[in-house]
């Protein structure tokens, strides 16, 4: 156990060297990222370790202070998650200190070490704590540390505005998390994890609601699911980008993890409402999500987007795991249950990719608009085949990961389809209509985003400049790329081993079996389903192999010859290219309904009065925000008009204060009573 | 052997109750400091006596900090403020006498109501001590409810501080020896802080009566 105290001493050395040589650049990014590797690597090893040994260690330092006890728990799940920082961070601490490069001189590099190492640990501590009151501590930790990381660049208007939108957003959420806590230990009367647990049993279905929903808000803010994802599209773009692929890979997921904390370990008899209300959200979420993602051309915008539409996709998986707990149906809920955790794992292993690709293209480029890209392939090759892995992973290709888990997720759904009543074999088929929609447009998303980065023709000068990115950054990424391909490949593997994990989540012991998994292959449900990775890998191989062994045997004897193309008399021009937004205005079209598109369109003419002959022509096309002006401002509003009603009470004599307070103390002792 | 018998536990709350009832109703701001330093004293040796039994030296430590500062450290700067404003602290009350005694009177009597008894059941062998601790506690809150001057309000929120230790004493809440420590830092540090503020707050409002100071609602 002295081991994880190590692993927390190296982010602290890491955390504090890095501030203190401060705007020694070199000196401090080194001290800061080779610290946050060490501990990242030292966790990794530690997680495999305990994950592998099958036991639970646990690790407790009683405090001072009643009810806080510093508790760590590593059950399987807290330690998979803690695998899953841990493999992340140490990527995106590899592909830091080239990155980190470009802050030199603009920036104090010590101070980005130090949140930076905290960010990590703290997001350590929230998925190993065990003690309600000790994870508020480091909850909120991790949350300060993150908005510390988005406002960096303090020089950027748009990143303090970002970065005060997540404050504000991510504090309303901790209030929810309290009362959730608050009234669990209501009832139970501690704050241990495991005391809660025992004691909840006993609660009124009311009280548990209350307690599910209270999490849900708390938590579905972190996690970004729609409508409480309004700070995530602002705030993970504004972070500096080996942060943004922690906060979009990573940061998020500890939302999911303690909602599958809260539904499966503290409340393990969820009632059906539950699942059915995860399963709307996840299909809300993950459709439109993607489709926000299809209208955006920030890169970083269109990938934070990306992160909502993955958090969908992963609560369709637990969604159904809870409707199937819900009806006792437990080895069909650990289909579900994998699906969404294998999902949360392959999610930020392609986001963090492709977050580092984009932010390999922005050091270039320096702009974030996808429009001012184009032809970067010819300068930036390695880049672009990382970025492709990456784009061919979300959008659920096979043979890599996103293929995978997506399927499972498919397949929880179909069982769902295959078992229940009219109204939630309903829910699972518009679930799984919305997964399948939600592929083939994320497919549609990253053609534009592979497309008009990297493909044709370059539409800014800048282009002309760039080139590969430095050693660590191609390093951080080809770790990735590799371990989407690893994921996709061995995912019999790695759901035989995640079966472990639901199986410490739920009561599989006297159920049928209903996932074979080996290392070729995955069986669903008896033969329902049938998946081979390897073979649909070997394949895929082989097939371009032979697809490409007959152009090579028909074209060898032809001889090649290059000419200029035929351009109709006029010069080639990045004009000519269709636009990321000419791209995607076909979609935005289709779905105007729901996107609300905006239309501006703009005509300079040589001659004004005439107007027959166009100098220019050029259309805006944004998307309204229908959650501002529909639910966050009545909402700002009611609290507005309600605070200046109590501020009616604020009369600016201590006396009266005093007063409130008397009156406070009888009433609840009078309450109380009652 | 226990030195806290229930007699002498009764006198002594009677004192702490007695003096709060007092500063509830002298009119002299020296007697007022007084008053506390006497309160004071009698919740410094109610604190000693339990001591005796547990023979531990933080809890002796703590007990003589508590002395220093609520005996000595805090009446000696609220007597000095009073040498150097001698004319500028309200005594002046938002009731009259006969109403304030009738207002102390009722909330002796609230503390009978049933919805108080849960408080009781902390320690219901010394009910009675429990009641008067509570009472304390209420016209403490009382005597900064209806003070208008600032030193006579920070006496009052000192003496709830007071009140609230005896109360957790008669309670069977045994408060640790840090925590002791602690709040008696806090009061150090606070009477220092107030020293400062009230000369601050003069300077600013030519005044130390709270309610003339308006523009601190804004």
């Amino acid at each position: 156990m002295n081991y994880f105290y190590s692993i927390l001493l190296l982010f602290t050395i890491g955390a504090l060297g890095s501030l203190f040589l401060g705007k020694k650049d070199q000196a401090a990014n080194l001290w800061g990222n080779l610290f946050a590797i060490a501990g990242s690597v030292a966790g990794l090893i530690f997680s495999i370790q305990t994950l592998l040994s099958g036991t639970t260690p646990i690790l407790t330092v009683p405090s001072a202070f009643p009810l806080l006890s510093f508790t760590f728990k590593f059950d399987q799940l807290s330690t998979y998650f803690m695998l899953i920082i841990c493999t992340i961070a140490t990527l995106a601490s590899i592909y830091a200190l080239g990155y980190v490069k470009h802050y030199y001189k603009k920036y104090n590099i010590g101070v980005l070490g130090f949140f930076y190492n905290i960010f990590i640990a703290s997001m350590i501590l929230v998925a190993t704590s065990h003690n309600a009151l000790f994870f508020l501590i480091v909850w909120e930790l991790m949350s300060l540390a993150s908005y510390f990381l988005v406002i960096y660049e303090n020089r950027e208007h748009n990143n303090i505005k970002a970065g005060s939108l997540y404050f504000m957003m991510t504090h309303v959420g901790t209030a929810f998390i309290v009362l959730a806590f608050l009234l669990m230990y209501s009832v139970t009367g501690s704050f241990e994890f495991e005391a809660i647990k025992t004691g909840i049993v006993h609660a009124p279905s009311q009280i548990t609601n209350l307690i599910l929903l209270f999490a849900l808000f708390g938590f579905g803010t972190k996690a970004g699911i729609i409508p409480l994802h309004i700070w995530l599209p602002s705030a993970h773009p504004a972070a500096p980008t080996h942060v943004s692929a922690l906060m979009s890979g990573v940061m998020i997921k500890t939302g999911i993890y303690m909602l599958i904390r809260f539904s499966l370990f503290f409340l393990p008899a969820v009632p059906l409402w539950w699942g059915l209300l995860i399963l709307i959200l996840g299909a809300v979420s993950s459709l439109l999500g993607v489709l926000y993602a299809l209208a955006e051309h920030d890169i970083k915008k269109l990938l934070a987007y990306h992160s909502i539409e993955n958090i969908g996709i992963i609560l369709l998986g637990l969604g159904s795991a809870f409707v199937f707990v819900s009806a006792h149906l437990y080895s069909l809920a650990a289909i579900g249950l994998i699906a969404a955790l294998y999902h949360t794992l392959n999610h930020a292993t392609f986001k963090a990719l492709l977050f580092m690709g984009a932010g390999s293209v922005i050091s270039e480029t320096h702009t974030r608009n996808i429009e001012e890209y184009g032809g970067l392939i010819k300068h930036m090759p390695q880049t672009a085949l990382f970025f492709l892995i990456g784009s061919m992973a979300i959008s659920a290709l096979p043979p890599f990961n996103g293929f995978f888990s997506e399927w499972m997720t498919f397949q929880s759904l179909f069982q769902g389809v295959l078992r229940f009543d009219v109204l939630t074999k309903l829910t699972f088929i518009l679930s799984a209509g919305a997964l399948a929609f939600t592929g083939g447009l994320a497919a549609a998303c990253f053609v534009k985003a592979f497309g008009a980065t990297f493909l044709a023709r370059p539409r800014n000068q800048e282009v002309a400049h760039t080139k590969e990115p430095g050693v660590p950054l191609r390093a951080g990424m080809a770790g990735l790329a590799a371990l989407t391909i690893v994921l996709g490949f061995f995912s019999g593997t790695v759901t035989g081993f995640l079966n472990k994990v639901a199986a410490s989540l739920i009561n599989l012991s006297g159920t049928e079996t209903m996932i074979h998994a080996q290392t070729q292959s995955v069986n669903i449900a008896n033969n329902f389903a049938f998946i081979s990775m390897p073979q649909i890998f070997i394949g895929l191989v082989a097939a371009l192999t032979v697809v490409a062994g007959i152009t090579y045997l028909l074209t060898r004897t032809q001889k090649v010859s290059r000419n200029i193309t035929w351009d109709c008399g006029s010069d080639l021009s990045p004009r000519m290219e269709i636009t990321a937004t000419g791209f995607s205005r076909s979609f935005i079209t289709v779905f105007q309904k729901v996107l609300k598109p905006l239309k501006e369109t703009e005509v300079e003419y040589d001659d004004e009065r005439m107007k027959y002959f166009p100098k220019s022509n050029a259309i805006h096309l944004e998307l309204q925000d229908i959650y501002m002006p529909y639910i966050y401002q009545p909402l700002r509003k009611l609290v507005l008009d309600t605070a200046g009603q109590m501020k009616k009470i604020q009369v600016g004599y201590t006396n009266a204060y005093i007063l409130y307070i008397l009156i406070a103390l009888i009433g609840i002792l009078f309450v109380l009573a009652l | 052997m226990h030195y806290l018998t229930p007699q002498i536990s009764l006198i002594f709350s009677t004192l702490i109750f007695g003096t709060v009832v007092l500063l509830n109703l002298t009119k002299k701001d020296s007697i007022a400091v007084k008053l506390y330093m006497l309160q004071s004293a009698a919740i410094a040796i109610l604190l000693l006596l339990s001591s005796f039994q547990k023979l531990s030296l933080l809890l002796l430590i703590a007990i003589i900090a508590t002395i220093a500062v609520k005996v000595v450290f805090a009446p000696y700067f609220f007597l000095k403020l009073i040498k150097r404003h001698p004319s500028n602290f309200s005594h002046s009350t938002f009731l009259n006498t006969p109403l304030t005694v009738a207002v102390m009177v009722l909330l002796s009597i609230l503390t009978q109501a049933s919805f108080f008894k849960p408080l009781i059941f902390l320690s219901p062998s010394s009910q009675d001590l429990l009641f008067i601790s509570m009472a304390t506690i209420l016209i403490s809150l009382f005597l900064s409810i209806n003070r208008k001057g600032a030193l006579s309000q920070a006496l009052g929120v000192l003496s709830l501080e007071n009140s609230i230790v005896s109360f957790a004493l008669f309670a069977g809440l045994e408060q640790s020896p840090a925590l002791q420590l602690g709040i008696t830092a806090s009061i150090f540090i606070w009477v220092t802080i107030a020293s400062i503020f009230t000369t601050m707050i003069f300077r600013q409002f030519g005044s130390l009566d709270v309610s003339s100071m308006r523009e601190l609602t804004e």
